[in-house]
């Protein structure tokens, strides 16, 4: 009875402490929305599925690319952060995809905007956000939040026998030899900030937009496909050289 | 002797702020002998989340063809292991090419599950034999809608978990229950031994308690224990190779995790294969059988050849370890809705 008192009076202790944080704001009506878009291109031409390219004199048909955009963050011009709650989201444009086996099909999608809304009103100059999913949720499938899921073939089971996330995949034909380029080991794990090219104001009244370009050449820049055709578990540093090149040079603000 | 300990953390009270109102700790009966139970703040136990898992244990919803349930091949009566190496008796009726590991103690698993390590908790460990299609064979999707066809289910979820039927809610309940899975009443416990077996502890700290460490006989870690020394096959994405097939690190070749041996009298056959049928063949390769390569653990080199007698001490000790309160609890036992 006495260990049921004293966890209870902890309890409330901790329970009213958390209570504080509802209504901070003098009104929600002053946050604002803003819209990340990721372009996917190859070089100057926009990436499409399905479709030859001719990187470095070489022909690339691509099937799937998908990545994790997580923990997103804006830097209010008075230095103060903002971290965007439950941000964990999939930008993705795949032909459909068989989830476990072929038990179910992921359809086919395209998806390269994101819209934050929530965002306290302010300037902002910065925008921080990584490729991946942190050590925390990459290494427990059952903590939910944003847009995880176990259910879009995102999630591997069979692959390295890990039960985690992959942090991204790109797939299709290299002359002709299917190639297929994913990370997902928590070393894989990068954090990209950009100074935004303006200062953005965001409220209520506004709408503002940013895109960033995916450089699907990028992506593979450095990789020897033609004598590794497969980049996964096996061959872990150029899996570190995928998560490099998402993070030094693949990714880039443009407006 | 058994002390009832509260499992609470604080971080468990803080993590619960999202939530209106968060359902009390269950309290959990954890042998004096053990270490603490550690903490699993992002599911920690409830009397309603453990009930909902054992529930879904032992139902056969959860497999493709609903014939198969996790009890199917973990059962209580043989320490929640199965009698095969390798099994056959998953949905697909193929062979299995991993002998399906005894369920004890698994709350102080901390350092990865399956044989090699690649799952970092239960709850991600169990979407594994989930939705194998050579184990249940479980289409995620169908099972959520499955479940949801049972009005009891959808409240029992409501109650432990105060959300809607979905896979992350499946895998914690299960997780919760196998957490309740605790052996530690049997008679080394209790310090009753005979002669022989007195001898056998005494051999067995000598020989084997640096792996099998601790009140719970496993060091949760992995070890090369010299039963092969060729892990060049790698077929099957590695599973010949141990753990390199999760670190890729050739250091790890033939690496497997060390099981404990608490019920081992109960769990055969042996190995991550099932290669040894009885824990005589088990001694005798520890006595003279420990075959040599780059990653074999050095405490297997050199050592002496066991007499019979020795091997038979062992042995006696090892039955020691069989705890017939936990084949017979009753909360751990067989529920169907």
């Amino acid at each position: 009875m006495k260990k049921i008192s004293i966890l209870l009076s902890i309890a409330t202790v901790l329970f009213s402490a958390c209570s504080k944080d509802d209504n901070k704001d003098t009104a929600d009506a002053i946050k604002g929305t803003t819209t990340l878009t990721f372009d996917a291109k190859v070089g100057s031409e926009d990436f499409a599925l399905n479709k030859d390219f001719t990187i470095s004199g070489t022909t690339y048909n691509f099937t799937q690319l998908r990545y994790w955009i997580s923990n997103v963050t804006l830097t209010n011009t008075d230095g103060t952060v903002y971290k965007v709650p439950s941000s964990y989201y999939l930008l993705e444009e795949n032909n459909a995809i068989a989830v476990q086996d072929g038990k179910f099909e992921y359809p086919a999608t395209k998806r390269e905007d994101v819209s934050i809304s929530g965002i306290p009103a302010g300037t902002y100059n910065r925008i921080t956000f990584s490729i991946g999913i942190d050590s925390t949720y990459n290494d427990n499938l059952s903590l939910q939040s944003g847009e995880l899921s176990q259910l879009n073939g995102m999630t591997n089971i069979a692959w390295m026998w890990h039960t985690s996330y992959i942090f991204s995949s790109l797939k299709g034909t290299r002359a002709g030899t299917a190639i297929t380029i994913e990370t997902g080991l928590n070393t894989n794990y990068r954090t990209l900030s950009f100074a935004l090219p303006a200062n953005v104001t965001i409220n209520s009244g506004t709408t503002s937009h940013f895109t960033l370009d995916v450089d699907v050449i990028k992506i593979i820049d450095g990789l020897d496909l033609a004598t590794t055709p497969t980049v996964g578990a096996a061959v872990p540093a150029m899996m570190t050289q995928v998560a490099d090149n998402y993070s030094t040079k693949a990714i880039t603000v443009s407006k | 002797m058994r002390i009832v300990l509260w499992i609470v953390l604080l971080s468990a009270g803080l993590l619960a702020c999202d939530q209106s109102q968060p359902l009390p700790e269950a309290p959990v009966s954890v042998p004096g002998n053990f270490p603490a139970m550690p903490a699993t703040p992002g599911n920690p136990l409830t009397k309603e989340g453990i009930a909902l898992g054992r529930m879904l244990f032992y139902d056969t919803r959860l497999s493709g063809n609903n014939k198969r349930s996790c009890a199917s091949c973990h059962q209580q009566s043989l320490a929640f292991a199965d009698s095969f190496a390798l099994s056959n008796r998953g949905v697909s009726g193929k062979q299995l090419h991993r002998s399906a590991p005894a369920l004890i103690n698994l709350a102080w698993a901390s350092n990865g599950l399956f044989w090699e390590g690649g799952s970092t908790n239960l709850e991600s460990q169990a979407f594994g034999p989930l939705t194998n299609e050579d184990e249940m064979a479980q289409n995620l999707y169908e099972l959520v809608a499955e479940l949801n066809g049972v009005p009891t289910y959808v409240s029992l979820f409501k109650s432990a978990f105060n959300d809607n039927i979905n896979a992350a809610n499946i895998v914690k309940a299960l997780a919760q229950f196998e957490r309740t899975l605790i052996s530690g009443n049997s008679a080394y416990d209790k310090g009753v031994f005979n002669e022989q077996e007195k001898r056998g502890l005494i051999l067995f700290n000598e020989r084997c308690r640096s792996c099998h460490a601790t009140e719970l006989f496993t060091d949760n870690g992995y070890h090369n224990n010299g039963i092969d020394s060729d892990f060049s096959n790698d077929t099957l994405e590695g599973i010949y190779q141990g753990r390199f097939r999760v670190t890729y690190d050739s250091a790890d070749l033939g690496k497997f995790k060390t099981p404990t041996l608490r019920n081992i009298a109960l769990t055969a056959p042996f190995m991550h294969d099932g290669r040894f049928k009885t824990l005589e063949e088990v001694v005798q390769h520890y006595s003279n059988g420990i075959k040599i390569s780059a990653t074999t653990d050095n405490r297997l080199l050199h050592q002496q050849v066991l007499s019979a007698a020795d091997q038979a001490a062992i042995i006696a000790f090892l039955h020691t370890l069989t705890d017939t309160t936990f084949i017979h609890n009753t909360q751990l036992s067989n529920i169907q809705l």
